[in-house]
């Protein structure tokens, strides 16, 4: 499930969760596949963002500046005021752990 | 050192560059304090105010609140979010001109750690989420108001930050004998912020010293620690703070539930990432 702003939406994307209008209609229900018509109608109703099966957007390289390599390869770094500390390099791993295991879901749902 | 401490107070506190709150805030404070005033009257006495409402509307439809549809009257927004936490985005929108401009990338990182509050606060299902989205959006405020009364210092605290290689905190300590912490302290006193705003704000880097709220400080130290993680932004140095293991064990966290957190975390981000409120 990700966030994405609407001039990302492709054709064939999933709706994770509906769109509603200002007054909290439903605009376009979930597990709808969007065609381009949803996404013309979408942006007549001024939509910004909708949220979508998935992880489309690949953030694993970058994206907006946010890249969850980079993550990954910063994580030394930003730790070093810590490495005699056994707590904080339980949470320095965790972070490790959770990133690789985010990469390596997203570069599967690339194939 | 101590009257050195006091003349640097003085001037923290001194009203001339201080960032000035608009005079609607004044009011709606003695609004509140009278028990008989509704929403609808507070609204309307901030409506009259047509900027800062648009200001404030763009903000409380911000990814950080999340709201599905759009909040279109301060009338809703009051009645969906409260009043304190109203009061806070008047406040970070009056600030926020100066924050983009004293300290570049404060900005991105206080709008992700204020996500970030609101998500830990859900997830633990704390109640009003929304207050700490407020604390988390204004917990460095102090580091700003020292940028603009102490220009000098300022300079001082980053260069001994990046020569010693030491965290922000630590250098503002070095130069001014405090940190930008004790200034939140004084700014909340100052501005009559409500008690759990400002001991998130006074004790984020040092939770286990909040006495009354422990959970708001928790949150934001446990918040603002993810968001040097993910290092959206830029708050002054490139070192994730000590994340105080009893803090994170008193508000229930898990590594299971802190790998829940970062998944609304980064499916969030990108909104985040692409707001920002003019």
């Amino acid at each position: 499930m990700q966030k994405i702003p609407l001039n990302k939406a492709k054709e064939g994307m999933v709706l994770a969760k509906p769109v509603l209008k200002d007054n909290g209609m439903v605009l376009i229900s979930e597990n709808t596949e969007l065609k381009e018509d949803h996404i013309a109608i979408l942006k007549k109703q001024g939509i910004k963002f909708i949220v979508v099966k998935g992880a489309p957007l690949d953030m694993s390289e970058g994206m907006y500046g946010f890249s969850i390599k980079n993550r990954i390869e910063r994580l030394d770094y930003i730790f070093r005021k810590h490495k005699n500390d056994k707590w904080m390099q339980k949470v320095k791993k965790f972070f490790f752990i959770y990133f690789n295991y985010q990469l390596k879901k997203m570069e599967n749902q690339g194939d | 050192m101590r009257d050195l401490r006091t003349e640097r107070k003085g001037k923290i506190l001194s009203v001339d560059n201080l960032p000035t709150l608009p005079p609607v805030l004044d009011e709606v404070t003695k609004m509140i304090e009278d028990e008989n005033t509704s929403p609808k009257q507070i609204a309307d006495v901030i409506s009259k105010d047509q900027v800062l409402s648009a200001k404030v509307l763009k903000m409380v439809n911000s990814p950080v609140y999340g709201f599905p549809g759009r909040i279109t009257t301060i009338h809703h927004a009051l009645v969906l979010l409260g009043i304190n936490v109203i009061r806070g985005i008047i406040i970070s929108t009056a600030v926020f001109d100066v924050i983009t401009s004293s300290m570049v990338g404060l900005w991105e990182h206080s709008l992700c750690t204020s996500t970030i509050s609101k998500i830990i606060a859900e997830q633990i299902n704390l109640k009003d989420p929304e207050e700490y989205a407020i604390a988390g959006l204004l917990h460095d405020l102090g580091k700003v108001i020292i940028a603009i009364q102490l220009p000098e210092e300022k300079k001082e605290i980053e260069e001994v930050q990046k020569k010693e290689d030491i965290s922000y905190l630590e250098a503002e300590k070095k130069i001014l004998g405090f940190g930008h912490d004790r200034v939140n302290a004084w700014l909340c006193d100052h501005w009559k912020l409500p008690l759990p705003t400002k001991e998130a704000l006074a004790y984020h880097h040092n939770p286990s010293l909040a006495k009354f709220y422990p959970d708001f400080a928790n949150v934001v130290h446990v918040a603002d620690c993810i968001s040097k993680v993910l290092e959206v932004g830029f708050s002054g140095d490139e070192i994730v703070p000590l994340l105080q293991k009893k803090s994170f064990l008193s508000l229930g966290l898990t590594f299971k539930k802190l790998a829940k957190i970062m998944d609304q975390v980064l499916e969030n981000i990108i909104e985040v990432l692409t707001f920002i409120p003019k």
